[in-house]
């Protein structure tokens, strides 16, 4: 098999490390550099750190959707929808203005990731992951037999994993309070949740896996009533040392504690 | 053969426990599965034994313990099971266990519901594999690791960052 090798780049405020199963050509370096340019370009639009963003703008100009960049008015649409079918507990109005930042990143990895699909589809590409903040969406050539081997790591025992999950193509997003103050906040009650708690969930893409990622852990670990509803694969939520696991809509966690005990 | 036996009891055991949980939003049809007892093999789907490999093209994580047929204590042989597909209102289920050193090491659902075509492919997936405490990143042989959101400064001490130095 073709040897794997990985550019990182710094976007969002975190890193995207780029895992490319291909020869290093021209090609594939311009295809790593547009993937690299949309994200920055979506960062450019939406980030809330940067007072010239269009999504800053809207907030402090009193603009109107249909005054900035396109991207702002999918993005909101698709966010009033996941709010719709989450119950709630994903709202990115939560803070009274809005706030897409908890959508964007899966969002924008998936648009950027495209910047893959001539490769794949010709097969100079055998496989490409794009992890940004440690959400990933993984795609692999139709002539290919890679299999990706996805590690989700511990959420209080630093450098250890909690599980591992294998994906061909889709996408793996894991949300949770963690020991460097990633932040979860509660958007029907505005509280901060204390944790340690953590979700991750498999998708077809990453825009659906992060998302539910999201509502999973602000859900936490007695709530999985929202699963039914939710259009991913799998996952699994770790709270306080407990673990749940859900496949197609059925939970398998709790038959397994069953037998083991 | 009083082994497979075993065996066939725990993942007949694990579809009834399936049904008992999904009972709790389930009326009628498939709460008469959950109410039958565990012995009547024509309410519960048969179980045949199966090399683990054939099952599900994402379990190869698993299948350390199918190799070698050892059986301990408890009764259990170790090996992949596979039970048979069971209609649920959600769709058809089929159960997978792995027992390893007498104890049951993981349950999987290689065949699931789906409501698309497209969802098969993904369905054909296994679960996120729960890993044993010891087990530290680096002997995982992982090629990318999920985590929350780290920053700029999280990540040069993140285990991604490790792997990516790896493979820069």
């Amino acid at each position: 098999m073709t040897a794997a090798f990985t550019v990182v780049e710094p976007v969002m405020g975190t890193v995207a490390s780029i895992t490319v199963v291909s020869e290093r050509t021209e090609r594939v370096e311009r295809a790593i550099a547009a993937c690299v340019a949309r994200l920055r370009d979506d960062e450019r639009v939406f980030s809330t750190y940067r007072d010239d963003s269009d999504i800053s703008r809207l907030r402090d100009e009193g603009l109107e959707l249909g005054d900035v960049d396109p991207r702002v008015a999918e993005v909101a649409a698709d966010c009033r929808d996941l709010r719709e079918r989450s119950g709630g507990r994903f709202d990115a109005h939560w803070r009274g203005w809005f706030d897409p930042t908890g959508y964007v990143k899966g969002w924008s990895t998936d648009a950027a990731t495209r910047a893959f699909d001539e490769l794949l589809a010709d097969g100079e590409v055998e496989a490409v992951g794009v992890n940004v903040g440690g959400d990933m969406r993984l795609r692999t050539a139709a002539t290919s037999d890679h299999v990706w081997r996805i590690g989700i790591a511990h959420p209080t025992h630093e450098g250890e994993l909690l599980a591992t999950v294998e994906v061909v193509d889709g996408a793996v997003a894991t949300s949770g309070t963690s020991e460097r103050g990633a932040h979860l906040v509660d958007p029907r009650t505005g509280v901060h949740l204390a944790g340690p708690v953590s979700a991750t969930v498999i998708a077809d893409d990453l825009t659906t896996a992060d998302a539910w990622a999201t509502v999973a852990a602000i859900a936490g670990i007695d709530d999985l009533d929202w699963m039914p509803v939710a259009p991913v694969a799998s996952g699994i939520v770790w709270e306080h040392g407990r673990t749940r696991r859900f496949a197609g809509r059925v939970e398998v966690s709790a038959f397994h504690d069953a037998l083991v005990g | 053969m009083k082994k497979i036996v075993y065996a066939l009891m725990a993942t007949v055991t694990g579809l009834v426990l399936l049904f008992s949980y999904r009972t709790s939003t389930v009326p009628e049809s498939t709460s008469a599965l959950a109410d039958a007892p565990s012995s009547d093999v024509a309410t519960v789907p048969k179980t045949t034994p199966s090399p683990s490999a054939s099952a599900s093209s994402g379990s190869s994580s698993t299948s350390s313990g199918s190799s070698s047929a050892q059986t301990s204590s408890s009764g259990l042989t170790d090996g992949a099971f596979t039970g048979q597909a069971a209609n649920t209102r959600f769709g058809p289920v089929q159960v997978q266990i792995t027992v390893s050193g007498g104890a049951i090491t993981d349950v999987q659902v290689p065949q699931y519901p789906s409501e698309s075509g497209r969802d098969q492919q993904i369905n054909s997936r296994a679960l996120p594999v729960l890993v044993k405490e010891t087990v530290q990143a680096q002997s995982a042989e992982v090629d990318m690791v999920s985590g929350a959101t780290y920053t700029s400064t999280g990540y040069r001490t993140s285990l991604q960052s490790a792997l990516d130095q790896a493979r820069a």
